[in-house]
């Protein structure tokens, strides 16, 4: 599951990195199913010919005690003594039997450079299935609310932190969600039994029954804001959006907030139904080639008709980059 | 307050077939056993380790089961054509090649139950073609004992297949 850092703020129109969690499966046949066994034999004794069942052997199938924790949102830009920031896990019971399930927050963790302060309560199950924090999840209590998963089965967990003040743009601090079976938990193998779901054995599976996933917090004082405007000309003097028309479209990028936001990279589709008018791209009044060259623009055909515009690094006093550009309206 | 059921229920307990495991079949002139049976690591006094089989009754998923059934011939006469048929139990795979190591059988597969065939001859039909089955689609095993089975005699087929 690759975790993405980024020491500053995309473009409000780029498109965002993909996360990937890995997809978790159940193992095996339910615990507590019997399995059944007959064999037959046919032989003769002289002319005749007989049929005879054995006895039914049976084995019963035992309870696996597996857990996965996927972290789902891997990095959350937070702003400097933020409150009630949280972080999204899933707790998917891999093992073969319904199991409740112990959970734990950890935010101190080696490696960063703030420890996240845990918010009381501090976890949260998604009880409304929203995926987002809302009051009708309620909080985990250890020992009263632990979540029971059948076989396959995940909940949606949220870690909830305050973000101390004395932290700086780029800081990351990490907090951790683990799970544990409530059965038990241990060396791969390890039995506990009659204590699996139909009162077969519970063994620990090859996770060990107990997961761990962290996230992470990263301070990012700073944010950039877009705004799109457009004019129409049509070719008769007027400002009908009839095909043949020209619209002119002006984006205000600024940022605002603490510390700067670097590469950043002003990105926008030419909308369906138009074509861009080549050489009408600007920044800040100033003509910018269509091509790709030395200057900050371009017009591309890959991997759709956009404009770029790279606006390099910015800060809240940089004030207003203005990029304009016009398409026409198809026919 | 149960003294005088007491012998009643007592008798009842002894009639009845608890734990099949251990008892046979027997009908006519063949006593028929099936026992399940996983590989365990056994370390003895030196240290050694050795796999044993042991008797199983609780198995977790990915393991696999050796199936051994065993055909006592109880009479005086010898059986002839002693056919052993063992379907591959429900949740389970059969292993490709459990089932051949005997040399006093001829061992044959089935998908249905009614059409056998060896692992090369048995076919399946898939999108319209037709390809040889796969060990893992076997759903029927049958060991036809070559020599008859002598009085006292035991013949012993077994197989093994993985808990899903």
């Amino acid at each position: 599951m690759k975790s993405i850092r980024k020491f500053g703020a995309q473009s409000a129109f780029a498109v965002v990195c993909a996360f990937g969690a890995s997809q978790a499966f159940a193992v095996g046949v339910p615990a507590g199913t019997t399995i059944d066994n007959t064999a037959s034999v046919s032989y003769s004794v002289g002319t005749v010919t007989s049929t005879v069942t054995s006895n039914t052997a049976s084995v019963t199938v035992a309870e696996i005690l597996d857990v996965v924790v996927t972290v789902q949102t891997p990095t959350v830009p937070v702003a400097p003594g933020a409150a009630q920031q949280v972080l999204r896990y899933r707790v998917t019971n891999t093992g073969n039997g319904p199991e409740p399930f112990h959970l734990v927050m950890n935010d101190v963790i080696a490696g960063d450079q703030f420890d996240p302060v845990a918010a009381s309560p501090s976890i949260y199950l998604d009880t409304d299935n929203s995926g987002t924090l809302t009051a009708g999840d309620a909080a985990y209590v250890a020992g009263t609310n632990d979540p029971l998963l059948n076989a396959d089965a995940f909940v949606t967990v949220f870690v909830v932190n305050d973000i101390p003040t004395a932290v700086a743009d780029g800081n990351i601090g990490r907090s951790s969600l683990s799970a544990a079976a409530r059965t038990g938990t241990g060396t791969p193998g390890t039995v506990f039994a009659g204590q699996g779901a139909s009162g077969t054995d519970a063994v620990v599976g090859t996770t060990g029954a107990t997961a761990i996933g962290t996230g992470e917090y990263l301070v990012q004082g700073i944010s950039i804001v877009a705004t799109k405007s457009q004019t129409v000309v049509d070719q008769f003097g007027g400002a009908k959006p009839v095909p043949g028309a020209r619209i002119n479209y002006t984006i205000a990028v600024s940022a605002t907030g603490t510390g700067s936001a670097t590469g950043v990279v002003f990105v926008d589709n030419i909308p369906a139904n138009t074509t861009y008018l080549p050489g009408t791209l600007t920044l800040n009044s100033v003509s910018l080639t269509d091509g790709a060259d030395a200057d900050v623009g371009a017009f591309e055909t890959t991997p759709a008709a956009r404009v770029r515009v790279a606006l390099g690094t910015l800060t809240q006093a940089s004030g207003n980059q203005t990029v304009q550009f016009a398409v026409r309206i198809n026919n | 307050m149960f003294e005088g059921n007491w012998k009643f229920i007592a008798a009842a307990i002894i009639a009845c077939n608890f734990g099949s495991q251990a008892f046979a079949q027997t009908q006519g002139c063949i006593s028929l056993k099936s026992v399940p049976q996983v590989e365990q690591e056994v370390v003895d006094a030196n240290g050694k380790k050795t796999v044993q089989l042991v008797t199983a009754t609780k198995v977790v998923p990915g393991v696999e089961v050796t199936w051994t059934v065993t055909a006592d011939n109880v009479c005086k006469q010898p059986s002839d054509k002693v056919t052993i048929n063992n379907p591959v139990p429900a949740h389970m795979t059969f292993v490709a090649n459990s089932a051949t190591n005997n040399p006093a059988a001829d061992i044959a597969y089935s998908l249905d139950g009614q059409t056998y065939g060896t692992a090369d001859q048995l076919t399946v039909q898939d999108n319209g073609t037709t390809r040889k089955a796969r060990a893992d689609e076997y759903k029927f095993i049958r060991w036809t004992f070559k020599a008859p089975l002598a009085p006292g005699a035991q013949a012993v087929a077994h197989f093994r297949a993985l808990l899903n």
